[in-house]
């Protein structure tokens, strides 16, 4: 109904004697424009859409959608509530992504470069010649160095047919940062102590939790909508929060109890913490007799740190690490200690997390209401597939999120094996090398690393699906350098970046309002899978990521692994061997299975928590056997951590709830809420440098000499000794016309060192210097 | 029973997420540095020297005696018998007498349409039994909204609970009914969210420069001059949807 059908002309001319009347009356006004009331009027009016369902590209929690379109745009995007991940409500990255599909910037059809590489001139190609281009370079690479020679970076959603085109091809270098970038050494820590995993969507009984020790998880900004809403839940439900983050950030608002720690010491704090709850008996001792191994070597490595021992290091006073664990004991098993979500800080994050997962052990967490649940699996069989011939693949497990750190089946002992087949470059899963890193997303620093030194073995193609490496990495020069030494670069993304500026050949990926894409397979209280259909008709010359895939796999003789027809055909036979189809999942956008406390929580039961960890053992390893011969035990020791200087800071970065990594800045409704990062410093450091509020200034690197402008934050809601600013800004991409010269860039001045156990980054270790501009 | 709608904000649960504001951007199509809702982050310093941090979910409190409806002269601000402050945009003349007369600064003036716009509580979503955007998404659910007559709905629940305590955004000298309410679980607001003193409207002017000719005579030739503009705007605006209908009828 046209809004203007209600047009009343009486009513209108009745305004229209009163307006002229105003002048004589104005008193009387108010009286009159009440009793218009229930005149009808001409507000706003609800425009009919149609809903279709998906799930989020936003960011890496990929919270269910239910997008409203209209004409065969998409207008609005709402959660599904049906889908564990958000319950139905969407943060503000969420509710952006509509910006992403009608970005006037986005990459709109296929583009070969014509200038120096990373020049940024392009010319428009057809699709034909794009892919062609692409197989013949490829094949010409594979037919003169290998297939090993191909390095496959993904980052996001739709990555998975890359992975799948490359391990067809017959490279095992293919990796995503969520390892050696974010959460490797956590994930890695949960599965070679307990065999269990627990990030990607995590398994934690959030509303029924009693006491949160959050190791800066900065739950409320690092935001994911299901997992931020169940913790102010379970905060709702009294549960106790301590907090400890060198910035007071909104989730130190929300804690009872905040302390601002030294910089790159949790772990420190938390030795002293397994210190007394062992030494005070305040561990589960049923749980520790029956299910775990080694709590007297544990009880032993221990001794030496005391809450005394910690307390200078930390600056948290001892009396309250033993009261915290008290306390804590007093809850348990109703209780976590939460790790961060991107543990790649310090010199020892393995450590670190060893120790997190070492606590939550000793309260008995696991299979236990409010505290980590088991979680239920929808099984969806993938399709089956030709054997992968030249490489060594790690399966991509989906169940469970997308974060599975299972342990992959590779030798581990060669570069390349008796059989001639190449094991990864990055090291990820080698002896000798990163035997602890997670084979199956590698390291993508040293994937990076590998390509710039062209060691242990040359990689002279690159391809990438999504990503940033120079934002979502440190150390710019080895990232320039890996993409000026490969011979040939292919990059597939929605929105143009510093990394794909290097393309030869840029792919246009339809955004992930107007595609299908693989299903979404995932694990919680209940079991689902959740489907994404396109919301709307397709703006540019695009592609889906599948689609791409299987015309470059057609092109290489590679068509066997991309079997179906289309996209749709797939989801269809997928879902049909899991006892459903597409038609039926479209209707509802999620089948689940429901949640069921025997199953979540077999300890409530009487059952034994089902375990296995990857050294074999049936029990949870407090010291695993495996980083026993790997000499990897020796992480849970505590390493002295970089103390700044005289006139230096520690460098921190991290999240606000309405970015995501350094993919959102130029999204213009996420931008609108914030353009630029500034720089937190402490009133008294900026008194002394005569540094006031919003004023220019440089902040330098000591030890490389890098440095970036930014405008200060003068704030008590940081250290004296720490400097911080939002992650993901200072882009110089030209065509990022929005975030284009907008703030700096933490990534070019944080640290560049390893985890000398796993391989991760080691990103919080820089020190920097702040000056006026 | 007429309905009585309220806003009720938890603020220990909003975590300054911000996608009330751009759940709200999407379902109006608002302009770009232009919002309908806001969240204010108040920082503050404690008694000791330690920092605090307020959140303040906001947007326009639907006042039972709302400033912006006698300030508007041409009708146009209106508040329906459900509590709801409404625009209507045809009748808008974008005269912007309003904006200034809201002590919470809840109205602008839209740049695209030269009309005046504002929180509606979703009113067009309401009316047809949904929730308004901002609450649908609220990560926190620190947003709640519903009829305060019925005493089983959600916020009469809410505002009845003993234990918590609701307040509103008000001051000795400004108290014209908000119906949107607060929870700070005991925590004083502070002064960054109070209403400012409004701007007084025309009425109040005019009844004061009575005493004063001279203003009075400055007055008069202003609200002519507003009066004139916005009949202008009027006419020309109802040649347009007289236009527009006939299009819409062929």
């Amino acid at each position: 109904m046209s809004t203007l059908n209600n047009f009343d002309p009486s009513r209108r001319a009745f305004l229209g004697a009163t307006m002229t009347g105003t002048a004589l009356s104005i008193a009387g006004l108010p009286s009159q424009a009440l009793a218009r009331i229930n005149a009808p009027h001409d507000s706003e009016k609800l425009k009919k859409t149609t809903e279709v369902f998906g799930f989020c590209d936003m960011c890496y929690w990929r919270c269910g959608l239910k997008i409203r379109s209209r004409d065969g745009r998409a207008v609005k995007i709402d959660g599904n509530p049906e889908h564990p991940n958000n319950w139905g409500v969407v943060c503000a990255k969420g509710n952006s992504g509509l910006m992403v599909s009608y970005a006037p910037n986005r990459l709109k059809y296929p583009m070969k470069r014509i200038g120096k590489r990373g020049a940024g001139k392009w010319k428009r190609i057809s699709w034909e010649e794009a892919l062609d281009t692409v197989a013949k370079n490829l094949t010409d690479i594979k037919t003169k160095h290998g297939p090993q020679a191909l390095a496959l970076i993904g980052h996001g959603s739709w990555e998975k047919p890359y992975h799948r085109l490359a391990h067809a091809f017959g490279t095992p270098n293919t990796t995503s940062p969520v390892f050696g970038l974010c959460c490797g050494p956590r994930g890695l820590s949960n599965m070679i102590i307990t065999g269990r995993n627990l990030t990607g969507n995590e398994t934690i009984d959030l509303e029924n939790c009693k006491y949160f020790l959050m190791m800066g998880r900065n739950i409320t900004e690092s935001l994911h909508n299901g997992e931020t809403l169940g913790w102010i839940n379970g905060v709702a439900n009294g549960a106790k929060v301590v907090y400890f983050d060198p910035r007071y950030s909104i989730t130190a608002a929300k804690a009872d109890e905040y302390y601002a720690i030294r910089p790159l010491t949790d772990h420190a704090f938390l030795l002293a913490l397994i210190h007394v709850v062992i030494k005070e008996e305040l561990y589960d001792k049923p749980f520790i007799a029956e299910q775990t191994q080694n709590f007297d070597e544990l009880k032993e490595r221990v001794q030496k740190y005391t809450p005394e021992w910690a307390a200078p290091i930390t600056e948290v006073p001892a009396d309250v690490i033993r009261r915290i664990a008290r306390e804590m004991a007093e809850k348990a098993p109703s209780v976590f200690v939460y790790a961060p979500r991107r543990m790649t800080r310090s010199s020892n994050d393995f450590g670190t997390g060893m120790s997190i997962t070492i606590l939550n052990t000793l309260f008995g967490v696991w299979g236990k209401k409010g505290g980590v649940f088991t979680p239920i699996k929808y099984q969806v069989p993938e399709i089956e597939l030709p054997e992968y011939k030249h490489a060594y693949i790690a399966s991509r497990i989906e169940t469970g999120g997308d974060f599975d750190y299972s342990e992959p089946d590779i030798p581990r002992d060669h570069i390349a094996d008796e059989h001639g087949k190449f094991h990864r470059a990055d090291g990820a899963g080698v002896m000798g090398r990163w035997p602890l890193a997670n084979a199956q997303y590698g390291l993508t620093n040293e994937m990076w690393r590998a390509m710039a030194e062209q060691k242990p073995y040359p990689i002279r193609a690159l391809m990438t699906a999504g990503g940033n490496g120079f934002l979502n990495s440190t150390n710019y020069d080895i990232i320039q350098k890996a993409l000026e030494t490969v011979d040939f670069y292919v990059a597939s993304d929605v929105i143009p970046n510093e990394m794909n500026m290097y393309a030869d050949i840029l792919l246009p990926e339809a955004s992930y309002l107007e595609r299908y894409d693989d299903l979404q397979v995932g694990g919680a209280r209940e079991g689902y899978v959740a489907v994404r259909m396109p919301a709307m008709k397709p703006l540019h010359d695009t592609r889906d990521a599948w689609t791409i895939c299987k015309q470059l796999a057609d092109r290489m003789d590679l068509g066997q692994y991309f079997p179906h027809d289309s996209i749709k055909e797939l989801l269809d036979d997928r879902l049909k061997k899991a006892g459903s189809s597409l038609e039926a999942i479209e209707k509802v956008g999620i089948l689940k299975i429901p949640r069921d406390d025997k199953i979540n929580f077999p300890r409530e039961y009487g059952q034994p928590l089902k375990i296995k960890t990857p050294s074999g053992m049936s029990k949870i390893e407090f010291i695993p056997a495996m980083l026993k011969q790997l000499g990897s035990d020796k992480a849970l020791d505590y390493v002295e951590q970089v103390r700044p200087g005289k006139d230096e800071f520690h460098m921190t970065f991290g999240r606000i709830g309405f970015h995501t990594h350094a993919r959102t800045q130029d999204n213009i409704w996420t931008a609108d809420l914030m353009r630029e990062n500034v720089l937190w410093i402490h009133p008294e450091p900026a008194k002394k440098r005569g540094i006031t509020e919003g004023e220019l200034v440089v902040v330098t690197d000591t030890s490389t000499g890098r440095s970036e402008k930014i405008k200060a934050k003068v704030t008590i809601r940081i250290r004296k000794d720490t400097i911080f600013m939002i992650h993901g800004f200072g882009h110089w991409d030209k065509r990022m016309t929005t975030a284009n010269g907008q703030g700096a860039g933490d990534s070019n001045l944080a640290s560049y060192a390893r985890d000398p156990h796993v391989g991760s980054m080691s990103m919080g270790l820089s020190l920097v210097t702040v000056a006026k501009a | 029973m007429t309905k009585h709608y309220v806003m009720l904000a938890d603020t220990t649960r909003c975590i300054n997420c911000k996608a009330c504001v751009v759940a709200c951007r999407a379902e109006w199509e608002t302009p770009l540095g232009f919002s309908r809702d806001w969240v204010k982050e108040v920082e503050l310093e404690k008694a000791d020297g330690t920092p605090q941090v307020m959140l303040f979910p906001g947007r326009c409190q639907h006042c039972d005696d709302a400033p912006c409806i006698e300030s508007c002269p041409s009708g146009a601000a209106f508040k329906r018998e459900d509590g709801m402050v409404l625009q209507d945009n045809c009748i808008c003349s974008g005269c912007e007498l309003c904006v200034p007369a809201c002590p919470y600064e809840a109205r602008w003036l839209n740049p695209e349409t030269s009309k005046i716009n504002k929180c509606t509580y979703c009113q067009p979503r309401i009316d047809e039994g949904l929730a308004p955007a901002c609450v649908l998404t609220c990560v926190g659910r620190a947003l709640i909204f519903g009829d305060k007559n019925d005493p089983e709905s959600e916020v009469s629940r809410l505002l009845n609970d003993k234990d918590k305590k609701w307040e509103r955004l008000t001051t000795d000298t400004v108290n014209i009914g908000p119906n949107h309410y607060y929870y700070t679980d005991g925590v004083a607001l502070p002064d960054e969210v109070m209403p400012k003193q409004p701007e007084k409207h025309i009425a109040n002017k005019v009844l004061e420069n009575v005493v004063n000719p001279v203003g009075a005579l400055g007055v008069g030739g202003m609200l002519a001059t507003f009066i004139g503009a916005g009949l202008m705007k009027l006419m020309s605006r109802r040649n347009e949807v007289n236009t527009d209908n006939n299009q819409e009828e062929k």
